[in-house]
């Protein structure tokens, strides 16, 4: 089956939840007994000694290791039953194997473990379940023998182990078969999940059917997708096919849109929905849905869905006002985001008065951030925006507005000489640049930082060296450190 | 209720291999985990009409219809016992245990137990109804005249008639009425009367631990050698059915319900609790004074020592020092087992032959973490200097038998870790759950089987054909080998030659303070001298405590009252000095200690 990029890595990111969930659930299991090992043989004599004064304060220290460790959940106790020892002792073995990577000896054990399920006195027998759910799959993972079939049995003998895991298990085995690429099983899989009903429905497993209608429903629009593929590369227009696609579009987007009603993060489901709207031209459904998932205040904040609306609005051609909005929100939820520059370079496009000085906050923001700060594009809006906003009269109430919390260490961090030392090794242009703007906020820094190499100041341009005599920001700058000095002597 | 509805259909599901049948309202079969519709319909007995003023009599003859079929043929608790006693004596017969032991010992015993406790062979049985509350109170004047039937039965051995006898037994002779038994869950018919809080407290009644205790006692009676301790060796490693014994039963003797209280088994008894078990039941039984342990009896302590030093790799020039210790001891005649007398406990044979030798140990090296390795030195260099030497280094003992030590524990581990206890046919308390108890077996079941096929090796511990020994000492290159032997070695660097006779070279003897205390109310006080012990003592104990499968204290508390009786009779005698050291290590300092110098 052909899917297209876009699924191929929604697939991917699929792989990377499922096996970090798996991970972090053994971890319990597998790290539960780092306690009982990190205790002091000697500590077992306990009170019985009557040892003086400093021993026994060297024992209490060592009894409670000061780590957030949760309590093991077997321990030996006087009137164990052999059964229950051997459990106890199995579970250890397969916990020292797992740890060493001894995969076929762990899969030795676990045979022998399985026998737990059987325990009649058992006061949990849904985490005996679990436990064996997890070990095994993680053994399966990675034992160099284990095939699709052994997932296959094992995953069923383990959703008929106990009622509360069915469900999850159901959604694993899912996952597992689309990663080896068994799609039709996968949806099966999801289809019998679908289907199933144990008692009376408990909140967690409404939940839970309700996430699997949606993987049902995203499977749907995978096939959607492979009958676009097909349809479109034969050229001819079928009615049968079309009939076909658009049924599996109605299938899909009932389980997807009931989905979207849940608060939660629902980033695949939502980008495959938009698609199909897309595809149908539905363009004012795509943007409800799209404004539905970023505003609703219930759902979690999620910058992706105000990524989702923008680029959608921006590809329909919508205002340039509405853009704005939408990203003026990205940046307050993520002011480093990628899509910062365009921001920027929107703001300077508008004509709004005020956009000018927003553009200069968004950039200075991203400066902040150390992944930003030897990008030569941003500087290069920042000295765009100075060399505009110099003509204006607000021009130093603007920049002491913006500067306002930053001016102690601004200049520190991006003009020190190291940074000019770096800058003029890897990149000339930007030290250009940089020299531009610092010699516009600062003159007296300017030289400090572009007359690092010689090299370097010879490639200070016109423009720089005509900032320099103005002593103007430089002035700005002391009034600020003498006002912030008063302030704090009061 | 699915289960009713299903009327117990239980063939695998041909979509998905569940047994998880339902009842749709059209009355149509169909499995609840795959939701497969099957061509089978609920056979349909319209219960209204019943329901109006026949209903008891449907009930009834649907009950007894269904009872049959299920149940099997009637049958009592003390007949299970009797079947699980009957393979547990074919299982000794086969291991070499003398023909006569299980006809002529053991069912003379059962044959006691089931007189005594009124279950069969008697005029008033303990299950009748009617008796039960006035015996009760009567109690034990009724058991005079049968214990003389008793006597005569044990005495005279024509009377029984193998295996024959053993298939029928209290079942068919204790009269009593089903009526009531029939209204509870349980595959017998007096599995209630068991569980009663009375019948438990009265202590008389069988129990699986029980089973082994009367093997015991059988086994001390026909002199045979098997110890308590490799009785509960065979039964851990499976040579004696004991785990789910109840799976041999006949097909007609159906097990459920309140039977799996009974016969259900989790754990292997320990050593003290089946040694208690088994004292109480030879009281209970009132035997009378059991043979004579004598010289041509391997459960003797001359032979029996014999036997541990092989075991544990000791040159058998020490069996000589045993010997004298015995001897010293007045252990030599009166080693046998009276029940009816108070004072006179079943001895732990087993764990006296161990003391022995540990005594023997202590005389020989001291064992104060001192003095043993000064005697290894000198042992090392007499062995150096003469190269024909073979004079037995303790040190080099103690590295050999430390690695075999170790691996036998981990293996011993590993084997725990692997020890299957589930059984084939699973046990159920209530028809409730049967369903559950059935899935789960499949599916844990199909688990094992999935993970095995992962794994290399066959997943049961390999079994070993039954043996009296743990270690293999001999000539490298045999299949199984724990180390060289050092049984040829001689004691010459730790003895001396004094006069006519030997003495051992370290002329002091330690002892913790053989304190008398009361048995009633003191428990071990090992834990709390444990941490006073020289190390190489403690190691000691622990080694034999190992090969034994007791527990460290047990074998501590046998050594206390062997020394007791040895320095008491040694002291005693005129020659024998009992002087306080002069200088004592710091750790020893609240301990008594007596030392002596040996003479003889």
């Amino acid at each position: 089956m052909v899917f297209g990029a876009n699924s191929h890595f929604l697939l991917n990111n699929l792989h990377q939840i499922y096996a970090n969930e798996n991970r972090s659930n053994l971890k319990r299991w597998v790290m539960d007994d780092l306690e009982s090992e990190l205790r002091v043989p000697g500590e077992e004599r306990g009170e019985n000694e009557s040892s003086d004064d400093d021993e026994s304060i060297n024992i209490k220290r060592i009894k409670k290791p000061n780590l957030p460790l949760a309590p093991p959940l077997f321990k030996e106790t006087p009137r164990e039953t052999g059964f229950h020892k051997t459990t106890r002792n199995c579970l250890q073995h397969i916990r020292e194997v797992l740890l060493h990577h001894r995969w076929q000896d762990a899969a030795e054990y676990m045979a022998s473990y399985s026998q737990t399920l059987e325990d009649t006195t058992a006061n949990m027998p849904q985490l005996y379940a679990e436990i064996i759910w997890r070990i095994g799959t993680e053994i399966l993972h990675h034992h160099p023998n284990s095939t699709l079939e052994d997932y296959n049995s094992f995953y069923e003998r383990v959703k008929h182990s106990g009622v509360k895991h069915y469900l999850k298990v159901c959604l694993e085995h899912s996952f597992h078969l689309l990663v080896n690429g068994q799609f039709e099983d996968a949806k099966l899989q999801l289809s019998i999940a679908e289907s199933w009903r144990y008692g009376k429905q408990s909140a967690g497993q409404s939940q839970r059917i309700r996430l699997i209608q949606a993987y049902s429903g995203f499977l749907d629009y995978f096939i959607w997708c492979d009958k676009k593929a097909t349809a479109s590369s034969t050229d001819e227009y079928d009615a049968a096919v079309n009939q076909e696609m658009h049924s599996y579009f109605r299938q899909s987007s009932v389980n997807l849109k009931e989905i979207m009603k849940l608060p939660g993060v629902w980033d695949p489901f939502v980008l495959s929905y938009i698609d199909m709207l897309e595809f149908y031209n539905d363009h004012e459904g795509a943007v409800k849905v799209l404004n539905d998932y970023a505003y609703d205040d219930s759902f979690p904040p999620n910058p992706n869905a105000h990524v989702y609306l923008y680029r959608y609005m921006k590809k329909q051609n919508h205002p340039l006002k509405k853009l704005l909005k939408v990203l003026k929100i990205l940046h307050t939820l993520v002011p480093s985001h990628e899509l910062m520059p365009e921001y920027c370079s929107l703001l300077v496009q508008s004509e709004n008065e005020g956009d000018l000085q927003k553009a200069l906050g968004v950039v200075l923001d991203l400066l902040d951030y150390s992944s930003w700060r030897s990008n030569l594009d941003v500087w290069n809006h920042l000295m765009n925006i100075i060399k505009r906003l110099r003509m204006k009269k607000q021009w130093l109430k603007i920049f002491a507005e913006e500067m306002g919390y930053r001016k102690d260490w601004w200049l520190a961090i991006h003009f020190s000489t190291f940074q000019a030392r770096k800058d003029s090794a890897e990149n000339r242009e930007l030290l250009e640049v940089k020299s531009f703007v610092v010699g516009a906020f600062c003159p007296h820094y300017a030289s400090m930082y572009s007359g690092v190499g010689k090299a370097a100041r010879k490639g200070v341009t016109s423009e720089a060296r005509k900032a320099k005599r103005n002593p103007k920001p430089l002035k700005n700058i002391r009034r600020l450190r003498r006002e912030k000095g008063q302030q704090s002597q009061d | 209720m699915d289960e009713e509805q299903t009327g117990g259909y239980s063939d695998i599901c041909g979509q998905c291999g569940e047994v998880n049948w339902g009842v749709s309202d059209e009355g149509r079969f169909y499995c609840r985990s795959c939701h497969n519709v099957i061509e089978r319909t609920k056979e349909v007995v319209d219960t209204n009409t019943f329901m109006v003023g026949t209903s008891r009599v449907s009930s009834i003859s649907k009950g007894t219809r269904r009872k049959k079929l299920e149940q099997g043929r009637e049958w009592m608790v003390c007949e299970g016992f009797q079947f699980i006693l009957k393979h547990q004596a074919e299982a000794l017969l086969a291991m070499g245990v003398c023909p006569q032991f299980k006809d002529d010992v053991l069912c003379q015993f059962w044959r006691m137990y089931l007189q005594k406790s009124r279950q069969a062979y008697t005029k008033n049985p303990v299950h009748d109804g009617k008796f039960r509350l006035r015996s009760q109170g009567s109690g034990e004047s009724d058991s005079a005249p049968e214990s003389s039937v008793m006597s005569d039965s044990m005495m005279s051995a024509s009377e029984t008639d193998g295996d024959g006898d053993w298939a029928s037994g209290g079942g068919s002779v204790s009269g009593h009425t089903s009526d009531g038994a029939s209204s509870v869950c349980s595959g017998s018919i007096d599995a209630v009367s068991y569980l009663t809080p009375r019948q438990r407290r009265s202590q008389g009644l069988m129990s699986m631990p029980k089973t082994l205790a009367l093997c015991h006692l059988a086994l001390l009676w026909a002199r045979e050698a098997i110890t308590l301790a490799d009785l509960l060796r065979f039964v851990n490693e499976g040579h004696i059915p004991y785990v789910n014994a109840y799976e041999d039963f006949p097909e007609e003797m159906k097990l459920y319900g309140r039977d799996s209280l009974i016969f259900r088994v989790e754990s292997i008894p320990s050593y003290s609790h089946l040694h208690k078990e088994a004292q109480a039941l030879a009281v209970f039984l009132e035997l009378p004074l059991f043979p004579p342990i004598t010289l041509d009896c391997l459960l003797h302590p001359s032979l029996l020592t014999l036997r541990y030093l092989t075991e544990a790799n000791l040159p058998d020039e020490l069996h000589d020092w045993v010997c004298r210790i015995m001897e010293k001891a007045g252990m030599e005649s009166s080693v046998t087992f009276e029940p009816m007398r108070s004072r006179s406990p079943l001895p732990h044979y087993d764990v006296q032959a161990a003391a022995l030798i540990i005594i023997a140990m202590k005389l020989l090296f001291k064992l104060d973490d001192h003095t043993e390795w000064d005697l290894s030195n000198d042992a090392s260099d007499k062995n150096k200097e003469n190269p024909d030497g073979n004079s037995f280094n303790l040190r080099w003992w103690y590295r050999t038998m430390q690695t075999a030590l170790t691996t036998a524990a981990r293996r011993q581990q590993d084997n725990i870790a692997r020890k299957h206890w589930k059984p084939q046919k699973p046990l159920y308390t209530s028809k409730k759950d049967k369903s559950v108890v059935l899935k789960r077996r499949r599916i844990a079941e199909q688990l094992q089987l999935s993970f095995q096929k992962l794994s290399s090796s066959p997943v049961a511990p390999p079994s070993t054909p039954p043996s009296s020994f743990c270690f293999r000492w001999g000539e490298e290159g045999e299949e199984v080998w724990d180390g060289p032997s050092l049984h040829h070695l001689t004691l010459d660097s730790s003895v001396r030659q004094r006069g006519a006779s030997l003495q051992p070279a370290n002329p002091e003897y330690w002892h913790p303070a053989l304190r008398a205390c009361k048995p009633r109310f003191c428990k071990s006080h090992y834990a709390e001298v444990e941490v006073t012990l020289p190390r190489m003592y403690v190691w000691l104990l622990d080694l034999f405590s190992f090969l034994l499968g007791v527990k460290p204290g047990c074998v501590y508390e046998e050594v206390l009252k062997v020394e007791r009786r040895f320095l008491g009779s040694s002291k005693s005698q005129p020659r024998a000095r009992a002087t306080p050291r002069k200088t004592q290590p710091k750790k020893l300092h609240k301990r008594k200690q007596t030392s002596k110098t040996c003479s003889r």
